[in-house]
């Protein structure tokens, strides 16, 4: 009887330590699993917090290299090419470098610029400040800048272009603040050649629209006395919002701050807009006509260019008439 | 304008906009080309009551890269649960969007409308809402999503073939600088085939994402059908347990 209570008790014992044993078990089981979950969510956190890329870099188009400038002997894709009446003089081309240092950079960096026109004259001339899109470098805009330098007639106005960080010969790495930055290299020395701001009009090509913007509303070494605006585009949102069909924010994909469609609304100075009505690249509704919609400044011009894609308006509407517009606009 | 000059605006302008687009498909491929479009159907038939599902996929929007023709390759997990036999709860990460610095998740059931035995058929609704949040501005989204599916057995149950619609519902008015939201509900369209072995499953979809929006003027060059949407290839790899 005592061996059979004994053995009872035994029997119950050992039932109790595997109960215990298989509760042990499972709790360590299950402590396994939410540590294997803690261990998941974590490597998701991680991801997301250690993550950093960005599309930001992919902006700048920079898929030509080039190693000199051969402006008229440049024999590579251009968007139109003007004939011999558009000739300019060896003696009014002037390729230089400038030294551009932004607010966030260590060290200055050398960037190249043609200026077209008598340096001389720059004390009395209006110049015309060119920024150019996000493509290449100066050889695929010579014929564009060659253009400009027409406006109220041959050489009537002095043209300054520039490659900006990173692109054609110029040094360093294309960032949002270098554009800027590099641009205010520019006003820079014009303002050092005797420019003074009610001379100097700024003129910005698709990217080109952003330091353009930037420095019109935000003046630095010099504030133009006029804004002119070719196929921009309005913000990374608006890029977002094309692409996904949905309100979808431009932080999603990049860091990039430009947002000119908000930028032209403090901006007072006089505002010619151009955009091709065709533009499968940057759309005149989203991008174009918010721009021009959100400027309130004291005068505005809207040029739809019908049937004109993104590169092609200064064809499209003629060269004549092209520069006669621009040279309308500039007189006011 | 010399004729030259004509004949070589003409060529240059469609090379420079391949071009541009070719750096812009970068910048904005990645969140810009639909999100919203950067899985498959999650669940078109429903799993067993308490059977757990973890998948990968892997596929997006097909679109013009240089010369070739190439989907997006997003890629997201997920994990599913059967609650009853006619509902399964799902969770997923975008672990392309993960590396982005996006948080993405898709939360939602498939739940079982009608099933007909002997005919093999069935149809199942996938109600899900899908949320983003950015780390780096701090930007949150969110936008509910319906997928509808009717699903045949073929092949000795090995597998199914099914059609459904995955619908995106913008609820916003507005879109960047207060600008009216006109496009609501996007529609797309999809087919697709499951094959089944006793642990895993395998799924190639197609999807015709946005048919309802033309894709030009765009800055993404998509592959579409007359100037509308973009076809989307998607593959899925799902292990039952």
């Amino acid at each position: 009887m005592i061996f059979f209570i004994k053995n009872t008790h035994h029997q119950n014992s050992h039932a109790d330590f595997h109960f215990e044993r298989s509760r042990e078990a499972a709790s360590q089981k299950t402590m396994k699993r939410v540590q294997g979950d803690i261990k998941v969510i974590m490597f998701f956190v991680l991801l997301l917090f250690s993550s950093c890329l960005r599309l930001d870099d992919n902006f700048y188009n920079l898929e030509d290299k080039i190693t000199e400038y051969k402006l008229d002997n440049y024999t590579g894709e251009q968007d139109f090419i003007l004939d011999n009446s558009y000739h300019i003089a060896d003696s009014l081309i002037h390729h230089f470098t400038l030294s551009s240092k932004g607010s966030q950079d260590n060290n200055a960096t050398t960037i190249h610029a043609i200026y077209i026109g008598s340096i001389s004259k720059i004390q009395t001339d209006t110049v015309i400040m060119y920024c150019h899109g996000n493509k290449w470098h100066m050889d695929f805009y010579w014929q564009r800048a060659k253009l400009l330098a027409h406006t109220s007639g041959k050489n009537k106005y002095g043209v300054l272009m520039i490659d900006y960080r990173g692109y054609g010969l110029s040094e360093g790495k294309p960032t949002e603040d270098g554009l800027y930055a590099d641009v205010d290299a520019a006003l820079q020395w014009l303002k050092l050649k005797g420019l003074t701001n009610n001379r100097l009009m700024i003129y910005g090509f698709s990217m080109g629209s952003a330091p353009a913007c930037e420095l019109t509303n935000k003046p630095r070494s010099m504030a133009p006395s006029k804004l002119i605006l070719e196929a921009p585009f309005a913000s990374a949102d608006v890029m977002a919002n094309d692409a996904s069909g949905l309100n979808m924010p431009g932080s999603f994909f990049s860091n990039l701050k430009i947002d000119n469609a908000e930028e032209i609304k403090t901006i007072s100075q006089p505002f010619c807009w151009i955009h091709g009505t065709n533009d499968n690249f940057l759309n005149i509704n989203t991008h174009g006509e918010v721009v021009f919609k959100n400027y309130h400044g004291i005068y505005q011009e809207a040029h739809r260019i019908s049937g004109a894609d993104h590169g092609e308006i200064p064809a499209k509407m003629g060269f004549t008439n092209y520069v006669n517009t621009l040279s309308i606009f500039i007189r006011k | 304008m010399s004729v030259r000059a004509k004949s070589r605006t003409l060529h240059s302008h469609l090379d420079y906009a391949r071009c541009d687009r070719k750096f812009f498909i970068y910048l904005i491929f990645f969140l810009g080309i639909l999100l919203q479009n950067c899985a498959p159907t999650r669940f078109v038939k429903p799993l067993a009551k308490n059977q757990n599902a973890i998948s990968a996929n892997l596929g997006g929007p097909l679109i013009h890269f240089g010369k070739a023709v190439t989907p997006i390759p997003f890629t997201s997990l997920m994990y599913g649960r059967g609650i009853t036999n006619s509902t399964t709860a799902f969770a997923s990460v975008h672990t392309t969007a993960l590396l982005f610095g996006n948080f993405q998740t898709d939360l939602g059931v498939c739940q079982r409308l009608y099933k007909h035995d002997s005919l093999k058929f069935g149809i199942t609704i996938n109600p899900a809402l899908n949320m983003i949040y950015d780390k780096w501005n701090k930007n949150f989204r969110a936008w509910p999503q319906l997928d509808v599916n009717i699903y045949k057995d073929i092949l000795k149950d090995k597998a199914f073939v099914y059609i459904g619609l995955t619908n995106w519902f913008e609820l916003s008015s507005k879109k960047a600088h207060n600008e009216v939201q006109k496009n609501h509900a996007l529609i797309n369209p999809h087919i697709g085939m499951t094959y089944n072995t006793k642990k895993w499953g395998y799924t190639l979809e197609c999807k015709f994402l946005q048919m309802n929006k033309k894709n030009i003027p765009n800055i993404v060059d998509y592959v579409g059908i007359q100037q509308r949407g973009a076809i989307g290839i998607y593959l899925n790899f799902t292990r039952r347990f």
